[in-house]
């Protein structure tokens, strides 16, 4: 996939928003960072979902062990080298140093001691119940004070308020993508643009959505049917295509920037303008019960996820679905689940594929042949 | 290398350390079967709400027969009938006799202690790679993978502690997928230090303990948790004058080489204190005053001359021949993982005490000065425990596969050079044996840096 109109698009924007005088906070791809609390400090929140090359991995060897992940090592990559389409690196005033995954902190803990861009930052418990949550909002309110220390005042709960209404219902749109009759790489794409761009897209999103509404693209029915789970499909990533051409169609994205993403979305009854909107953002992080982040049930309700998905699917659609568990290599959380995962699920009947690639060019022929492989087995 | 066994065996409580790790599957059987206790899994120095519930914490390998427990259970049941002093004398005179096949048991017996745990971890490695768990991780985890597939199913608990590694946290929960039968007790540490994490870790320590009151039937009070703490901190007191003492003093009680390894040996028993907690504290306070003794005496040598070579970290897989190598090579070597990520602290165990809030506490520290939540907090505890131990140079194992510990070697290297001024070298690390002789050209390299003092 060529994301580079993608990225010049971004670039002037970026700048624009930089010239109105607005920060840049940086951050890794997953899914636990509040946004929210960023945009109500006025701030610009950046994530980081540009997928590698050789070129961007090698860059990191200076810094880490090459046994380190390759989307981590590919963002050190790019903060490192800033290639052509990724001048817009200048531009970020910060970045979150959060521990998703332990190489989430030292990525973005180099990307700052090295690079010279402060930190904030976030961190979140590994585990997911009452005192975990209560954590949480320690660490919200923690941020907000690191942000407001940085802005010279104060964030009012009224801001904060608006802006998690502004993204409850960015990501509200973004669940439509999902229903839309047209091939995953097209939803991709309106996944990676919304993403990147957050709520300022809203508006073109919508016309996008109602645009392939009315003139809907049937995906050929030889294709077969896929649902995409462990790490994202970066910006500037082929996998998307090599999928396609082997014959196969995403119709699910279940991942960071997807599925984690909508299923953080807040029930309006719960959005109550006098309840502290911190609690708002807790409910949110409670809501992501698919985070890889997690322990100890991410296993169990992945595979509750897949398997209803898969059922409804084959019930609605007619149609079985594949799995394709996409491992970046050194992936901690998703390569360590990965075989845990398959057997799960294979006992039950859906057949899954654990694509573990790195980002160098030279895997593509042996990720096509078993992708291939896969597909033509699904039969 | 007779030398470390002809050092070793004058130490009865090494023995006994050693016989009792190596001995476990027979005890842990005892315990299970004939005492109705519970066996608990433990990983890391986590141990101590195990003991203190009343069930028995294992590191896993330990369930394991080793080869060489024929000899150390004719050994074992020696010393249960003229004790272990008088074994160790035995053992020594036996030596001095110069019958060959005598002996070379006694060889086999001492010299291979190390060895034979490491062959174990090798064996556990492949079992952790058969299993499905990706090459790609850390030595540590693929063998924790094999030693639950192997022998996990005879636990009745886990004990899950968090850490920072994400790789660690994961494999906790693959735990519930290779045995289901086992109870998953989970403490949570909180990342940080902030507003009350203090009381919500200590919430998390109740709600452990209620879960350990669930299997047990019999309920933890704060007597039990401090009449338990103040053993950990005798055991502590002990290891910590062993380590800053005698480790970091100029005269050894045992050739280097020797001492080294009785520090690894203490590193891996550490963990689980060889499911007896009382008997730990006993050997080691022993081991303590055992060496006090012969450094008093003047039995042992003068390394003065001998440069200090910090070795770390070694608890998630290291090449065990490194000491000897550094031996032969004019140095010595210090293994000090278990201080340097702040385990060895003291809990407080005073009479209006809250133990439990005393051991978030303590896990609190550990967190946030010991491995820290970040890079830079870890290499600010190698630069404080080198300068502790007055090393002259530092050797940084990086281990393939790990995210957490080895991905700080760029930035500590940085710090090393900077603010202490030593030299440092990392030497990555695969698999136990798997290049032992680029291991020693490194490490030849590196000692050259350390002009022969005379
Ligand atoms: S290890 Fe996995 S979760 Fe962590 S940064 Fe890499 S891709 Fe993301
Ligand atoms: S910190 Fe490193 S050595 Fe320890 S378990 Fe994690 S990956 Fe393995």
């Amino acid at each position: 996939m060529d994301d580079s109109n993608l990225l010049s698009d971004f670039t002037f924007f970026l700048k624009e928003k930089k010239q109105e005088g607005i920060k840049i906070i940086a951050y890794l791809a997953h899914d636990n960072i509040p946004e929210e609390l960023i945009d109500a400090a006025g701030f610009f929140p950046l994530r980081l979902i540009f997928g590698g090359s050789d070129e961007l991995m090698d860059a990191s060897h200076d810094y880490l062990p090459p046994s380190t992940c390759a989307f981590a090592q590919s963002c050190i990559g790019l903060f490192s080298i800033k290639p052509n389409y990724y001048k817009f690196l200048e531009l970020v005033d910060y970045i979150i140093v959060s521990n998703h995954c332990v190489s989430d902190i030292c990525v973005s803990e180099i990307i700052s001691k090295y690079f010279n861009i402060p930190r904030l930052n976030f961190y979140v418990s590994y585990t997911k119940n009452e005192n975990s949550l209560k954590y949480f909002k320690l660490e919200l309110q923690d941020f907000r004070n690191q942000l407001e220390a940085t802005l010279g005042k104060k964030i009012s709960d009224e801001d904060i308020h608006n802006s998690i209404l502004k993204f409850n219902n960015f990501k509200k749109k973004l669940l439509e993508i999902n229903e839309l009759e047209t091939t995953g790489s097209e939803k991709l794409k309106l996944i990676h643009k919304s993403m990147l761009f957050g709520p300022d897209f809203l508006h073109d999103l919508e016309n996008l959505i109602q645009k392939f509404k009315d003139t809907p693209q049937p995906v050929s029915t030889t294709s077969k049917d896929v649902l995409l789970t462990g790490c994202s499909i970066f910006i500037n990533d082929n996998l998307i295509d090599l999928i396609e051409e082997g014959g196969g169609n995403i119709v699910f994205f279940d991942t960071w920037i997807g599925n984690h993403y909508y299923s953080q979305i807040i029930e309006d009854n719960h959005i109550d303008i006098e309840k502290d909107p911190l609690d708002l953002l807790v409910l949110k992080f409670k809501n992501n019960i698919y985070s890889d982040h997690s322990v100890p049930d991410f296993l169990k309700q992945k595979v509750s996820f897949i398997q209803k998905y898969s059922e409804n699917y084959k019930k609605n659609k007619g149609r079985k679905l594949g799995v394709i568990n996409h491992i970046i290599k050194f992936c901690d959380h998703i390569s360590l689940m990965s075989s845990f995962l398959k057997d799960s699920l294979q006992e039950k009947g859906i057949q899954v594929l654990n694509l573990e690639r790195d980002y160098s060019r030279a895997n593509r022929g042996q990720l096509s042949t078993r992708i291939e492989a896969y597909l033509e087995m699904m039969k | 290398m007779s030398l470390v066994a002809d050092e070793i065996i004058t130490f009865s409580s090494v023995l006994r350390i050693a016989f009792n790790m190596l001995n476990g599957r027979n005890y842990l059987k005892r315990k299970k079967f004939r005492d109705k206790e519970k066996l608990v899994a433990v990983t890391l120095p986590f141990s101590d709400l195990a003991f203190a519930a009343g069930t028995v914490p294992v590191f896993p390998i330990r369930m394991h027969e080793f080869d060489i427990s024929r000899y150390l259970s004719y050994l074992g049941s020696a010393s249960s009938i003229f004790g272990w002093n008088a074994v160790s004398n035995f053992l020594s005179f036996t030596k001095n006799l110069g019958f060959e096949k005598v002996s070379k048991i006694v060889d086999d017996i001492i010299e291979d202690v190390i060895g034979t745990i490491n062959y174990k971890y090798n064996e556990m490695y492949d079992v952790g790679i058969e299993a499905g768990i990706s090459s790609d991780f850390c030595y540590g985890l693929k063998s924790l993978v094999g030693m639950h597939v192997t022998k996990g199913k005879n636990v009745d608990a886990c004990l899950n502690v968090t850490i920072r590694c994400s790789a660690y946290n994961k494999y906790l929960e693959s735990l519930k997928s290779i045995n289901k039968a086992p109870k998953q007790i989970w403490i949570d540490i909180p990342p940080r230090n902030l507003g009350n994490s203090i009381e919500l870790l200590t919430d998390n320590i109740s709600n452990a303990l209620n879960e350990f009151e669930k299997l047990t039937g019999n309920s933890i009070t704060d007597n039990d948790l401090r009449a338990h703490f103040k053993i950990g901190n005798q055991v502590k007191r002990s290891y910590k004058n062993i380590i800053y003492d005698i480790s970091a003093s100029d005269f050894y009680p045992c050739n280097p080489a020797t001492f080294s390894e009785i520090m690894a040996l203490l590193s891996i028993t550490f963990q689980d204190y060889n499911s007896n907690a009382v008997r730990y504290r006993d050997n080691i306070v022993s081991l303590e005053k055992e060496m006090r003794e012969r450094i008093r005496k003047g039995v042992g040598m003068d390394v003065s001359k001998m440069p200090r070579i910090f070795v770390t970290p070694m608890f998630g897989g290291w090449e065990p021949k490194t000491h000897d190598i550094i031996y032969e090579l004019g140095g010595r070597t210090l293994y000090a993982d278990w201080e340097l990520l702040k385990f060895l602290e003291e809990i407080p165990t005073a009479a209006h005490t809250n133990p439990s809030e005393e051991y978030a506490r303590f896990l609190m520290r550990a967190t946030e000065t010991g491995i820290g939540c970040d890079n830079d907090k870890l290499t600010d505890s190698y630069l404080r425990m080198a300068t502790d131990l007055n090393a002259d140079g530092i050797i940084f194992f990086q281990l393939f596969g790990c995210h957490s510990i080895s991905n700080c070697y760029a930035m500590l290297r940085e710090k090393v050079r900077r603010e202490l001024e030593i030299p440092i070298t990392a030497i990555t690390f695969n698999k136990i044996g798997d290049n032992v002789e680029q291991v020693k050209t490194r490490l030849g390299a590196f000692m050259e840096m350390f002009p022969k003092k005379k």
